[in-house]
């Protein structure tokens, strides 16, 4: 009886949003006469930060301070539609939407300055909130008397709309779900290396260390992504080692009865954690995003099973890989029986038909 | 009944047995303990009892009548944040927000007790805390750099220094 250690890895790719239906994102922004801006969007934030990547997003796209941005999720009503904050979207989606918005809204800002400073708009640009000519950034005016001058001077409300949306793709084979499009959406990539230790007298799987590399297509906001990543190796450490709402599924046996029977890690269940983010943007997400909040606890019991093999030979299928799971397996494996490792199933993907999907307009509407 | 709620004198008219919890929430309209489990598990209640740290869903109201109670409104204001709240905002420790109002007192009471910035011991510290978004990993930064009060400069945003980034272009 003793304690062996060992390690693994593990490989993962997600896309982001829905990959058949149409899933849209919508918002509209405006400006107010002293040139703040109003960014109205129906992605809910829920700790992901959507708010503060769209209105970073919105502030860039401009070229207006961060500061200026406020951000109206507040209601269905308000708002234009967003499908939701799920499937790792709220980023590239609603994050595309709003930057079509910006777009538009720079657009007529610039046409208004142009009448002010009887220049053509090409010739005009806008930073840190301010209006300036290209090559001559002496001739300048703030955004804010931009903003003054439409509203009370030309008598013109400065907006824009956006939307995102993948059209539906038709199921072709309704026995496989087949499309008739390639799915694809920011397809991102991930790996994941653990070192666990095993008891093989007790069965317990402790995680020692956790190192996950993503990649984010372009960090929007390198502190907020981090923490997604941190958080992803604690909820995936959970889904590998600890919790389990139905212990014996489909069974509803010894299903646990309070909040305090399903475990999820603690301060002190945490490895030492090293995070790796990748920036190889993606073609058609905002400033090159892609979205890894769901992605972000995928890599891990992966790499804690394979682990686990390398410790005591033993692969167990099924997670959580709970004490009662390695002991079964390390029986098993006694007995002589090799029978529990499951093949696994070769998925290739092809990037280079990926992004020529996207660069061909083929699967989003632009 | 009568309580001191971040400062100020309240009278509780609420039934004896009645969970402080609730008493906080529903009939003082003091909303930053979370109910989370309400049977003491996850934290997310845990206010201050005459300066420590308690479950506030475990207490009846009546078994501390007279007590003062302070919870995160009571440590500090949007304009003007304790020490370890700055830390929490400038170093990204909350994400949905739940956990926080009782990861903030808990980590109050560990530095008022006069804890250490050592990483091992704030987690013990708030191992009866439970957060589902953030790994824990900047909360214990925050906490940890939260320690250092008077060094502790808010304009220095710290990344991890374990992480790396790789690429990317402008």
């Amino acid at each position: 009886m003793a304690k062996h250690r060992g390690k693994g890895i593990s490989a993962i790719e997600y896309p982001t949003g829905m990959n058949q239906n149409g899933d849209p994102s919508q918002a509209w922004i405006k400006v107010k006469p002293d040139g703040r801006v109003d960014v109205f969007s129906g992605t809910a934030d829920i700790g992901n930060g959507a708010k503060t990547i769209q209105s970073q997003i919105v502030a860039e796209a401009i070229g207006v301070p961060y500061d200026w941005v406020t951000f109206d999720n507040s209601n269905t009503d308000s708002s234009p539609v967003c499908t939701g904050t799920f499937a790792s979207r709220a980023t590239f989606v609603g994050g595309n939407a709003v930057l079509k918005a910006a777009k538009e809204v720079k657009l007529k800002l610039l046409e208004a300055a142009g009448k002010e400073m009887e220049i053509s708009p090409e010739d005009l640009e806008i930073n840190d909130g301010e209006v300036s000519v290209k090559g001559s950034p002496s001739e300048k005016m703030g955004v804010d008397e931009v903003a003054g001058a439409a509203a009370y001077g030309h008598g013109v409300l400065i907006t824009g709309t956006g939307a995102q949306l993948k059209p539906y793709s038709e199921i072709t084979n309704s026995a496989t779900g087949e499309v008739d499009s390639p799915p694809h959406s920011a397809i991102s990539y991930a790996a994941c290396a653990v070192e666990v230790e095993v008891d093989d007298e007790t069965g317990e799987v402790l995680v020692l260390e956790m190192t996950q590399c993503y990649d984010v297509g372009r960090a929007i906001n390198p502190a907020l992504v981090e923490g997604q990543i941190q958080g992803g190796a604690m909820m995936g450490l959970g889904l590998g080692v600890l919790e389990n709402s139905y212990p014996y599924y489909p069974s509803v046996d010894h299903r646990g009865a309070q909040y305090n029977s399903y475990m999820i890690p603690s301060p002190l269940d945490m490895p030492k954690v090293k995070t790796i983010i990748i920036e190889n943007p993606s073609a058609d997400g905002p400033y090159g995003a892609k979205g890894i909040g769901e992605m972000a606890n995928n890599s891990q019991p992966p790499a804690i099973a394979s682990a686990v093999q390398d410790a005591v030979g033993i692969w167990v299928t099924e997670i959580p890989i709970t004490p009662e799971a390695v002991l079964k397996a390390l029986e098993a494996k006694n007995a002589g029986d090799d029978s529990v490792r499951r093949d696994g199933k070769l998925v290739s993907f092809d990037e280079e038909l990926s992004v020529n999907t996207v660069a061909s307009g083929l699967s989003w509407s632009a | 009944m009568k309580l001191e709620v971040n400062g100020v004198n309240r009278e509780v008219r609420s039934e004896p047995l009645t969970p402080l919890l609730d008493v906080l929430r529903e009939e003082l309209d003091v909303t930053s303990p979370k109910a989370g489990c309400h049977a003491g598990g996850c934290g997310a209640c845990t206010v201050m009892v005459d300066g420590k740290p308690r479950r506030s869903c475990l207490i009846p109201v009546a078994a501390v009548d007279g007590a003062s109670i302070t919870t995160v409104e009571g440590l500090g204001t949007p304009k003007d944040p304790s020490a370890v709240q700055q830390s929490f905002i400038h170093h990204y420790a909350a994400q949905c927000g739940f956990c926080t109002p009782g990861m903030v007192v808990a980590a109050t009471a560990y530095i008022d007790g006069g804890g250490s910035d050592d990483k091992d011991e704030i987690a013990k510290a708030i191992s009866g805390h439970v957060c589902r978004c953030t790994g824990y990993t900047k909360i214990l930064d925050a906490i940890a750099a939260a320690t250092k009060q008077t060094e502790f400069d808010i304009t220095i945003i710290a990344p991890d220094p374990t992480t790396v980034t790789i690429g990317g272009s402008e």
